[in-house]
C-alpha cells in the first residue's frame, strides 16, 4: 500500500497557483503605487505605466480565481466545531514543542481563519481596486476612503501571506507536497488533519 | 532661499481677469469653448487648459444691491502637501526651492492620486492624463521674474514676494490673512472679505483624512507588519521548531492498516 493519500485534485492546485502567482504579480506591481519608498520596484515591469497596466490585469484574475478558490473549499472552510474552538484557544499547539493532539478535518481551524479572511480580503480589494481604477471617476471622498482601505487591507493580506507561506512550507514539512503534487503522507495527514484521515481510510 | 508666496487680496479684485488670461498666454494654453451659465463666471472650473480663474460669487438680499465677491482660485501651494504625499513617483510633484509646489510630467505616471490628496480639489489631467495646475511660474521666477498672474494684475489684487515679507505688511494694514498656519502654512495668501465657506474653501483646510491614516499610519504599519512577521516565524522556527511528522505517526498507519 502506498505511503501516500490525495489530498488536492488537479483543479485544486491550478487554482490555487493562479492564485498565489497572480498574488505576487499585484504585490510586486503594487508596491510601486503604495509607497514613494518602494516606486524602484516599478523597473521590475519596464516602466510605471506597465507596472499599473499589469496590476490592472493580475486584479481581476486574482480576485475572480480567489473566489472560486474559496467556493471550491467553502464546504471545508466555513463550518468550526469544539476542536477547532480548542485548536484556536490553544494557536494549534505552535507555541510549544510538546505535541498536542487537536483532531483537525481537511483544515485546521487557522487555514480556516486564512480562507475566511482570505475571501474577505480578496472581496475589499476588488471593491476597492475598481473604484481606485479610475481615481477621477467616482466621489473625492468615496475614492479617498478606497484607497485607505485598498492600503490597510494590502497591509493585511502581507502578514496573512508571510504567515501562510511559512506555516505551509519550512514550518511544517510535507504540507507543501500537498499543494504541489496533490498528495500528503499518510504520517501527515494522521497528525495535523487526522478527522479528514479517518473519513478518507474508512471511506 | 526664504520662502516666497502669493498674496490675494480679494478685496481689491475687479474681476478683470487679466491674471486668467496672462497665464494661458505665459503657459501656451489653448482656448476652450464653454457655456453661459447665466453668469460672469467663465469656465465653471479649473480645467488642464485653466491653471487659474476668477470665482464670481454673487450675493443678494431683499431689497439690497447685489454684492460681488471675487476670488482668485488656484493651487494654494501647501507647505504640507497632499498632492505631493499621495504621489508615488518622486519628483512628479515637488516643492521648489522657493516653498512652491511644482511638477514635472515626464515624471508623473498618471495615477490620478494627487487630486485625492488635494484638500482644494485643484489637480486636473490633460489629453495625455499627466497632471497639470498653477506651478507658480517657476520658469519664470527662476529667473527672477513675477509669476505671469501677477505681473499681469492692474490692482495689485495678486502679490509676490518672500512670504514673510508679505505677512508682515498685510498684518500692518490690519488684515486678516486666510492660510497662514493651516497645512504648514499655504502658499496662497487670501485677504477675505467674507466667512471662507462663502468663497467655497474650507474653513479648516488639512490632508483628508483617509489620506493621512493611508500614509501615515497604514504605510508604517505595513512595513513593520512585514518585517514583524518574518522575525516572529524566524524566531517561531529557531525556538519551538517545525511541526516534524514523527516516525511514529508513519508507524501507526502501518499498524493500523
Ligand atoms: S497623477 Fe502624476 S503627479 Fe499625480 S500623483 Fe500620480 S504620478 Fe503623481
Ligand atoms: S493646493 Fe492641492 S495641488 Fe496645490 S499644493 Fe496644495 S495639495 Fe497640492
Ligand atoms: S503663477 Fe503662473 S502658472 Fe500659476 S496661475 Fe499665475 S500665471 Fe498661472
Amino acid at each position: 500500500m502506498s505511503r501516500y493519500i490525495d489530498r488536492f485534485n488537479a483543479t485544486d492546485r491550478i487554482v490555487h497557483w493562479v492564485v498565489a502567482i497572480s498574488f505576487f504579480l499585484l504585490l510586486l506591481s503594487g508596491l510601486g503605487l503604495f509607497a514613494h519608498t518602494f516606486f524602484g520596484y516599478f523597473t521590475l515591469f519596464g516602466s510605471p505605466q506597465q507596472g499599473i497596466l499589469v496590476h490592472k490585469w493580475a486584479g481581476p484574475v486574482f480576485f475572480f480565481a480567489s473566489l472560486l478558490l474559496f467556493l471550491r473549499h467553502a464546504g471545508d472552510t466555513i463550518h468550526f466545531d469544539a476542536d477547532d474552538r480548542r485548536w484556536i484557544a490553544k494557536f494549534g499547539g505552535y507555541l510549544s514543542r510538546q505535541r498536542q493532539e487537536i483532531p483537525q478535518d481537511k483544515f485546521n481551524a487557522g487555514q480556516k481563519l486564512f480562507g475566511i479572511f482570505a475571501i474577505i480580503a480578496a472581496l475589499v480589494m476588488g471593491a476597492t481596486g475598481l473604484i481606485i481604477w479610475d481615481p477621477t471617476a467616482y466621489g473625492r471622498g468615496l475614492t479617498q476612503f478606497a484607497l485607505m482601505l485598498h492600503g490597510l487591507f494590502f497591509t493585511l493580506f502581507m502578514v496573512g501571506m508571510v504567515v501562510h507561506v511559512y506555516l505551509a512550507t519550512i514550518g511544517n514539512p510535507g504540507t507543501l507536497e500537498g499543494m504541489l503534487w496533490g498528495r500528503v503522507t499518510k504520517g501527515w495527514a494522521k497528525k495535523h488533519a487526522s478527522k479528514w484521515y479517518q473519513k478518507i481510510v474508512k471511506g | 532661499m526664504k520662502r516666497k508666496a502669493f498674496l490675494i487680496d480679494t478685496t481689491l479684485c475687479t474681476a478683470c481677469r487679466s491674471c486668467q488670461v496672462a497665464c494661458k498666454q505665459w503657459n501656451k494654453l489653448d482656448a476652450e469653448a464653454s457655456v453661459n451659465s447665466g453668469s460672469y463666471e467663465n469656465p465653471p472650473d479649473l480645467t488642464p487648459q485653466l491653471y487659474n480663474k476668477i470665482h464670481f460669487i454673487e450675493q443678494q438680499e431683499e431689497g439690497e444691491d447685489l454684492r460681488w465677491l471675487f476670488i482668485n482660485r488656484r493651487c494654494m501651494h501647501c507647505a504640507d502637501a497632499g498632492c505631493v504625499k499621495v504621489c508615488p513617483s518622486a519628483g512628479a510633484l515637488y516643492h521648489t526651492k522657493e516653498g512652491l509646489v511644482a511638477y514635472n510630467q515626464e515624471k508623473c505616471i498618471e495615477c490620478h492620486y494627487c487630486v485625492n490628496g488635494c484638500p482644494f480639489d485643484v489637480p486636473r489631467y490633460d489629453e495625455k492624463k499627466k497632471v497639470t495646475k498653477c506651478h507658480a511660474c517657476s520658469d519664470r521666477i527662476q529667473n527672477g521674474l513675477l509669476p505671469a498672474c501677477v505681473k499681469a494684475c492692474p490692482t495689485q489684487t495678486l502679490k509676490f514676494g518672500d512670504r514673510d515679507e508679505l505677512i508682515a505688511a498685510a498684518r500692518g494694514a490690519g488684515k486678516k490673512l486666510y492660510g497662514e498656519q493651516d497645512l504648514g502654512g499655504l502658499g496662497v495668501l487670501y485677504v477675505l472679505d467674507d466667512q471662507p465657506g462663502t468663497y467655497q474653501l474650507p474653513k479648516n483646510p488639512a490632508i483628508p483624512a483617509s489620506i493621512f491614516f493611508w500614509k501615515d499610519v497604514v504605510k508604517p504599519l505595513g512595513i513593520l507588519g512585514f518585517w514583524g512577521a518574518i522575525g516572529v516565524a524566524a524566531l517561531h522556527y529557531v525556538t519551538v521548531g517545525p511541526k516534524q511528522v514523527e516516525d511514529s505517526d508513519d508507524l501507526e498507519n502501518k499498524g493500523g492498516e
